[in-house]
């Protein structure tokens, strides 16, 4: 889309100068509502169980859940509670499932001295044959066996399953089915050709300059400083700019710092304050420009729970400025030109690509949403604020544009939803990794990666073909 | 544009030569490329290299991938041919010697852009409408909702607000804040005392470093604040100037001090003399004393107790009005030493100091060297309660003493009648000391003074 409209004046710029450089406007967003309300916390008191979030998570879906599932096994069905199973009969339960695995990292058994073990290296997958399925509701829980994928599934779901207690008192699943794609309001997008752009993975402060130049790039095409008058036109479309999670990189985090002496440690500086303040340079740049949505990410300088907070102000005062800098949370969602947003900066996607068998980014991004639920696997192997009353990751209508950042590669999807549902499905690439971009094109909800690239020593004519 | 090529650079970019030159992005690219193909032609023998950047589409993983590379000038037409449709190309740079990798140009471009990042979408091809500084207004604004919301570690913050800020701020309270009256400065002041404690401790140390010269006393402590009000109350004074001294001094000398504060001194200004004010911070009571006109023991005493701040060296304000306006104002000015105001503190101010005055008259033209040496002075007051004062005396060289009354009243003894009251009585032990001193001004201390007291 960018390119067609380019083209006819591809090699303008390759002539004696002339009289008058033409300049375009910006295209202004003609609405923008900041939805992140339920993800902004107060005050924040964590003296609270997490057993309530998993219980008003369970009172809020069953409804849905038990909709479902008589649309989908037919409204005889038995609803049952599993105070009220019976052995042998044929039933519908509606709970939270439990995922018990042998290698999930324990506090508890971290710190047991009696078995004098070290802690669990990382690993990528901490899944294991032996894992078990238990569906928990709010008085019991039963274990599960049958036609359901221990691996695939994690803590935290909310499902119904359908099958029957058997005598040794597991309950034998014949079928289940999640909360599905809720509703969907009537998308009432821009006529014309506006773009949002999405970038994850600045990566700053990591001390290597591969992606610096590329995102030089980024900024200028942005900004509008590159490419020809074609280019350049196209580029003032980009209505808005949003940039999902890991603004800074692995290595500005510090952490050995933690276990130094203090004495060595007194005179450095953080890593992360040459970070930021190349963040602040970078977004002071994009600021003057286009609107910005700046969302924290693993490794950046905001609370590690999810939600995540904004960014402060006040780390950012050359950028902080320009009202076009919102500092919104993680997960994020807003409705831009009448388009519904939802995104996180991808910890809740990469969590459970821990926890699950799923491999494919896209297609966890697609279960979430198909679960009815952001990150399922908080509290408990994600960190997260200790609800109460509600749940705010609990989808409560379809967006329309769906991403999660801080993917190892780009993919983007057009999922059509039972109901007449229309969600693109976008996982954002690293940047620092990929030099690749996410270009959405709000009018017709299609997507186009941008990749960036400058030229280095060994690069020969063959490199140029594997591309990003 | 030879001229740069030639004289002093390796490389221009036409990020480099756009800001250099003032011109539109597309202008530079375009000067570049002329540039480049005049000196071919010359064929002059300058080797020039000349990176590209192009822009297109490319399949890639399945997608239709925008790409947008920076490439040398020999891998051009590779990179053209490799992609679907070509959205642009153009001249990126122009370098001497031959690039290995891009890293230098990202450099040059970092260093240009460095330098102009105030303006750094002025010679853009886009310019966006929305994309306006907040007004510092706005900034402040939302800066003080920040202060409200969550207590002391945002004062912090505030307060670190850059110095310009503190001006414009000011000026935007004191619009607002001027209707309230002395009502208003009632309710701010209790609002703002639990401020004042997070703060007081903070910009103590800063206080120091602040006020320049003269104080090598450390911190005043409180009292010398309401001792200002007694003095205050006196003076009949040109409010408004001393206010805007006062403000600049406090400013300049005072970049710790959040925003908040300004706000009051505007409306005191406004109270003008003959009115009650009620300043909340020290560092403004000080400056204020000139408004003090009617100051009453009531509200000096209340001051005094919000009063923690440390004030440099204030003169004692202990005496009743009529005393007060009497004196002469250069006097305590010059014995006030005070740094970022010294000569133009009107004559009110110096009515706040009936003993300095005193003294100055007696001492005349002795022009001896004072040291400040802090005292306890024990007093009883008016309701008998007993009230100790660390008082900053100065005491000459030949050890007679003259008393600067810089009171710190320990804010705990401080009863509402205390200040009025001592001040007679501050009264009477000036002249008295100063008889005192007067007659012992020749007598070494000796050393069977020490063994008398038995």
């Amino acid at each position: 889309m960018f390119s067609e409209q380019a083209a006819p004046t591809a090699q303008g710029l390759l002539a004696p100068p002339s009289a008058e450089p033409s300049t375009f406007a910006r295209a202004p967003v003609s609405t923008y509502t900041d939805c992140t309300e339920p993800f902004r916390l107060g005050q924040r008191s964590f003296s609270r169980q997490y057993a309530h979030i998993y219980a008003t998570r369970l009172i809020q879906m069953r409804p849905l859940l038990e909709e479902r599932a008589q649309h989908k096994w037919g409204s005889g069905i038995a609803m049952r509670k599993l105070c009220e199973l019976q052995a042998g009969e044929k039933c519908c339960v509606v709970g939270t499932l439990f995922k018990s695995m042998q290698l999930q990292p324990s506090i508890l058994r971290e710190i047991s001295e009696e078995h004098n073990l070290l802690p669990q290296p990382p690993r990528t997958k901490y899944i294991h044959q032996s894992d078990e399925l238990i569906l928990e509701d709010e008085l019991q829980r039963i274990k599960l066996e049958g036609t359901i994928d221990v691996q695939k599934l994690v803590t935290g779901t909310i499902l119904a399953i359908y099958g029957s207690e058997k005598d040794n008192g597991k309950f034998l699943v014949e079928d289940h089915c999640f909360a599905d794609l809720p509703r969907q309001l009537p998308m009432r997008g821009p006529s014309t050709n506006h773009f949002v752009l999405l970038v994850s993975g600045l990566g700053l402060g990591s001390g290597s300059g591969e992606s610096l130049l590329s995102m030089q790039l980024l900024v200028d095409v942005v900004t509008g400083q590159l490419g020809a008058e074609g280019e350049q036109s196209s580029a003032a479309q980009i209505t808005r700019v949003i940039l999902a999670g890991n603004l800074l990189s692995q290595s500005t985090q510090s952490r050995d710092t933690i276990n130094k002496a203090k004495y060595l440690t007194k005179k450095t500086q953080a890593a992360s304050v040459e970070a930021v303040k190349m963040l602040d340079e970078i977004l002071l740049q994009l600021c003057t420009s286009v609107p910005v949505d700046v969302m924290p990410g693993e490794f950046d300088p905001t609370n590690y729970t999810l939600p995540q907070q904004p960014l402060h102000r006040c780390m950012l005062p050359l950028a902080s400025t320009y009202s076009t800098l919102q500092l919104v949370t993680n997960p994020y969602q807003a409705e831009i030109d009448g388009v519904r947003f939802l995104g996180t900066s991808g910890q809740n996607i990469s969590d459970i690509f821990k926890y699950s068998s799923m491999d494919d980014y896209m297609e966890i991004l697609e279960w979430t949403l198909c679960v009815g639920h952001i990150s399922p696997t908080a509290p408990d192997t994600l960190g997260c604020f200790p609800f109460y009353k509600s749940d705010p990751f609990i989808f409560t209508d379809c967006p329309h544009v769906y991403f999660c950042g801080n993917a190892p590669l780009f993919s983007s999807k057009l999922l059509k939803g039972r109901d007449g549902q229309q969600v693109l499905l976008v996982t954002v690439p690293d940047f620092s990794a990929t030099q690749t971009a996410c270009l959405i094109n709000l009018c017709d909800l299609s997507c186009q990666p941008v990749s960036f690239s400058g030229f280095s020593a060994d690069e020969d004519e063959g490199d140029m073909e594997i591309g990003h | 544009m030879q001229c740069f090529l030639c004289v002093f650079i390796l490389q221009v970019t036409y990020k480099w030569l756009s800001y250099t030159l003032g011109v539109h992005v597309n202008q530079a690219k375009q000067m570049l490329y002329d540039y480049v193909e005049r000196k071919r032609k010359e064929s002059s023998g300058a080797q020039l290299h000349v990176t590209y950047l192009v822009a297109g589409n490319l399949v890639q993983n399945g997608y239709i991938c925008h790409k947008v590379a920076v490439v040398r000038e020999d891998k051009l037409e590779a990179m053209k041919s490799k992609l679907a449709t070509i959205a642009s190309v153009h001249v990126y740079s122009i370098q001497k010697a031959l690039l290995k990798d891009s890293g230098p140009l990202y450099n040059t471009d970092y260093d240009i852009i460095k330098t102009n990042l105030q303006n750094c979408s002025k010679f853009s091809a886009i310019h966006c409408a929305a994309a306006v500084p907040r007004t510092l207004a706005e900034v402040s604004q939302a800066h003080t909702s920040a202060q409200i919301d969550s207590q002391t570690p945002n004062d912090m913050q505030v307060a670190s607000v850059p110095v310009t800020n503190g001006q414009v701020p000011s000026t935007a309270k004191q619009a607002s804040q001027q209707p309230k009256g002395i009502m208003g400065m009632f309710a701010a002041k209790s609002s703002s005392k639990s401020q004042d404690t997070h703060k007081e401790t903070k910009p103590e140390s800063k206080e120091t470093i602040g006020v320049s010269t003269a104080s090598s006393k450390p911190p005043a402590k409180g009292n010398t604040m309401s001792n200002f009000f007694g003095k205050a109350a006196m003076n009949k004074l040109k409010a408004s100037s001393e206010s805007e001294q006062a403000k600049e001094e406090r400013e300049v000398t005072k970049p710790s001090v959040p925003a908040a504060e300004p706000k009051l001194l505007p409306t005191t200004t406004v109270e003008k003399p003959g009115k009650k004010t009620e300043p909340v911070k020290i560092q403004k009571k000080d400056r204020k004393r000139a408004k003090r006109v009617d100051l009453s023991d009531n509200e000096e005493e209340k001051e005094a107790e919000n009063l923690k701040k440390k004030r440099r060296r204030i003169k004692q304000p202990q005496s009743d009005s009529s005393d007060n306006e009497a004196d002469g104002p250069a006097s305590s000015i010059s014995q006030e030493d005070r740094a970022p105001t010294p000569s133009p503190e009107p004559p009110p101010k110096a009515g706040l100091e009936p003993a300095s005055t005193e003294v100055k008259a007696s001492t005349g033209g002795k022009k001896r060297k004072r040291r400040r040496v802090l005292k306890s002075k024990t007093s009883l007051d008016d309701e008998g309660c007993m009230v100790t004062e660390k008082v900053f005396e100065s005491e000459s060289c030949t050890d007679s003493e003259e008393e600067f009354t810089k009171a710190k009243p320990a804010s705990l003894h401080r009863q509402s009648t205390a200040p009025v009251k001592k001040d007679p009585k501050e009264d009477r032990r000036g002249p008295k000391k100063g008889a005192a001193t007067a007659s012992k001004a020749n007598k070494q201390v000796s050393i069977m003074g020490f063994f008398q007291k038995k």
